[in-house]
């Protein structure tokens, strides 16, 4: 399934993707820990726009569309970056660490965890690549 | 920038040298300025553990600032590893002490009649005697000569009995655990019969209230960036995991392409598992230095990522604690972690090869995860007994000692640090490449492998596996490190060129743009590598070792080898040299304002 990004029905598919996709369940199998998105208004995006995924074991249990920060007041990470550079990952014409280490996406969160699960966060940017189909 | 001091220790004068304003306009300070202040003393013929041999402790322009990561200085001279151009920066707290007494650098020659130490105090100077220091750890000696100085905040450079016994990487080491380890200047520093340098002085480091506002900013943007958040939270071997991942994180001294049991000892265990404090440099809002217990009450500083890998993984070795003790046995002793590893990497091959015997070792099992004979191996280099008499002379003197230079893992004399160009290609040129041999510190290339690009100064990403297509890519890098390596910022600091820019118009009412930090940086790159070719470096020396030209069996680079000879000329085009001299062409020299240069090389 692929979706018009941004949209809720781009996250939906995100996480039947992540929920079917082998490869994820594999790599991503010892992960735990929530993502919340903030995207920062810039070119087509007028105002700022949030998502939210419950990562678990190589699923993802929840996502939320545009929730409030306050619904999620302890995500395991939070990650921030503008609307061009959001979708320039997902085009695939940003490297996704190029985007952390050139501070094009920022990373709150524990960073021993990021390090050692750095496969599991490059594959996660794989599948929402696969998912998306158009960018607004 | 202040005077230099050029003290003579074999008959106790000293003189100022005054630095020429268009030599800092062009080199800015650091290992750039010294490269030019040494250019005439560092000659072919030159010995670099006579009593002849420069020694030349040198600060950025920044150094003291508070600056981000700014508290550094670098010692340059004539490698005895390498006898080619000698460069080891280091922060700690000892060149703005320094500055603060009054100068910007010593520039030191001769040799002291018995052992002895420097101690310079606003701008006095005197040698004192320090037989009774003989043999002792850089610890000890710190707080033996700060005691006997009685001076709140004197700081003090010093080796170790490594540098006493010249073993050819040895290093200086000042406050707790800052190493200038590569290259040996230890050994240059204990062939003048030198202990130790100790400095203090009460003049305030003057800051314009431009650069402060600039400053502030600069340290508070560092603070938030990903980069030194994974420093600071994880110290450099926080980087473990990934470049396991990735194939680049070399084990059984660069045989293994894969260590399954990274999570052991990376930079995330030492957080989670012994780390109980951090420590920094003067002015630096990261503090990657860790602090860890061992479950003994005892503070002691924790490993970086490349004595991680050097004692862990190239060793076999998955027990934490032991990697942290040989560590820290390295730094006691005033030994290059990097080096020392590496050779003690080669000596665990060469047993297992059958080459070394125990009748060689004098009875000692030479077997991987041996950390008991890493750690013996330890005291015989620092001591030169036994195997360790040739050990202490590297890599390469123990490779060609025993039928096998070609097994040792080093470039012209340098051992190569632990980051593998199989699993990231343009550290093949970083190490092929570099003035001082196989460094990872004039190009850190890797982390642009990984995706750290530079756009605004043209640094772009080119896939961790190309060849050739990233050879112009690497140069840039490398002048860009060049200036880093001038103005003396940490490169675990992700500060931006503009953001450069403006700290250094700030602080020294100057107009420099991007453009002219990379051209001061080409430039020094070129006056280091003209350093070189008149102490007899040609072509024939940009090489690589055999094992990286290998590929691995297994793990995130198997099947890959660089292919290094088509990068090399890639990388020449794109320098400006001449493929059959190995020197820069006349023309690229004029057009870097390289004129002294040019009758040199060219006649």
């Amino acid at each position: 399934m692929t979706a018009k990004f941004p949209s809720e029905e781009w996250l939906k598919g995100l996480e039947t993707k992540l929920n079917s996709d082998e490869k994820y369940r594999e790599i991503a199998k010892d992960w735990e820990g929530d993502l919340f998105f903030s995207i920062e208004p810039e070119g087509n995006l007028k105002e700022r726009l949030t998502f939210y995924l419950d990562l678990w074991h190589g699923t993802c249990r929840k996502v939320d569309y545009n929730p409030e920060a306050s619904t999620y007041p302890k995500p395991a990470f939070t990650l921030t970056a503008s609307y061009n550079n959001i979708t320039a990952v997902l085009s695939g014409k940003l490297n996704p660490m190029t985007a952390m280490m050139t501070m094009k996406l920022k990373v709150s969160g524990s960073m021993g965890y990021m390090m050692r699960n750095v496969p599991t966060v490059l594959d996660f940017v794989r599948c929402a690549q696969e998912v998306t189909k158009e960018i607004v | 920038m202040l005077p230099i001091l050029k003290i003579n220790l074999t008959n106790h004068t000293t003189e100022e040298f005054i630095i020429p304003k268009e030599w800092e306009h062009d080199f800015l300070g650091g290992a750039s300025l010294a490269a030019r202040i040494l250019y005439p003393l560092l000659t072919k013929g030159l010995d670099p553990l006579s009593p002849e041999a420069p020694l030349l402790f040198i600060n950025g322009p920044l150094t003291g600032t508070n600056g981000p990561t700014t508290g550094r200085f670098v010692i340059c001279g004539k490698s005895p590893a390498t006898h080619l151009w000698a460069e080891s920066n280091i922060g700690g707290f000892w060149g703005p002490e320094l500055r603060k007494a009054g100068y910007d650098g010593l520039l030191i020659t001769g040799r002291a009649s018995a052992l002895s130490y420097v101690w310079i105090q606003d701008g006095r100077f005197e040698v004192r005697g320090a037989a009774g220091l003989s043999g002792r750890d850089v610890y000890e000696t710190q707080e033996i000569i700060k005691a006997e100085v009685g001076v709140k905040g004197a700081r003090v450079a010093v080796i170790g009995e490594a540098g006493e016994n010249g073993v050819l990487f040895s290093s200086i080491c000042c406050d707790h655990g800052r190493m200038a380890g590569r290259t040996g200047m230890g050994a240059v520093m204990g062939s003048k019969n030198l202990k130790a340098i100790a400095v203090h002085g009460t003049k305030k480091i003057e800051v314009t209230e431009r650069y402060a506002v600039v400053r502030s900013e600069a340290n508070r943007a560092l603070k938030q960036d990903n980069e030194a958040k994974v420093m600071s939270e994880l110290g450099s071997a926080g980087a473990a995991n990934y470049a396991e991942y990735l194939g680049a994180m070399p084990s059984k001294y660069y045989h293994q392409g894969a260590f399954p049991a990274v999570d052991n000892i990376s930079g995330a265990k030492i957080t989670e598992s012994i780390l109980v404090g951090q420590s920094a440099c003067q002015g630096c809002v990261i503090a990657c230095g860790r602090v860890v217990d061992l479950g003994d009450g005892k503070r002691r500083k924790g490993p970086e990522y490349e004595t991680v890998v050097g004692f862990g993984p190239n060793l076999l070795i998955e027990d934490l604690t032991e990697v942290v003790r040989l560590g820290e046995l390295c730094d006691k002793y005033g030994l290059d972690s990097i080096s020392t590893s590496n050779t003690v990497g080669l000596a665990f091959h060469l047993f297992e090869m059958g080459k070394i015997t125990l009748q060689d070792t004098g009875g000692l099992e030479l077997r991987w995860v041996g950390f008991l004979a890493a750690r013996q191996l330890i005291h015989m280099i620092a001591r030169r007994e036994g195997l360790g008499t040739i050990m202490a002379n590297g890599s390469r003197a123990l490779g060609a000692a025993f039928g096998a230079e070609e097994e040792a893992m080093q470039v012209n004399g340098l051992e190569t640090a632990y980051h593998d160009p199989r699993g990231v290609s343009g550290m093949a040129l970083s190490y092929a490449t570099s003035p001082r041999g196989a460094c990872h510190n004039q190009s850190d290339y890797f982390f642009v492998d990984w995706g750290h690009t530079h756009e605004e100064i043209g640094i772009e990403f080119f896939d961790r596996h190309a060849h050739a297509e990233k050879s112009a890519n690497v140069a840039k890098h490398q002048n860009w490190r060049t200036h880093f390596n001038s103005v003396l910022i940490c490169i675990f600091a992700n500060v931006p060129p503009q953001t450069q820019v403006d700290l250094l118009n700030a602080q020294l009412g100057l107009d420099l743009t991007t453009e002219d930090l990379m051209r001061s940086g080409e430039r020094a790159w070129n006056l280091k590598r003209a350093i070189n070719n008149r102490m007899g470096l040609t072509r024939a020396n940009d090489k690589l070792p055999k094992a990286f030209l290998e590929p691995y069996k297994e793990g995130g680079a198997a099947g890959f080898t660089p292919d290094l000879q088509a990068m090399l000329a890639a990388y020449y085009q794109a320098r400006g040299w001449d493929w059959e001299t190995g020197k820069p062409t006349r023309e690229k020299l004029v057009e870097l304002g390289l004129e002294i240069v040019v009758k040199d090389l060219w006649g």
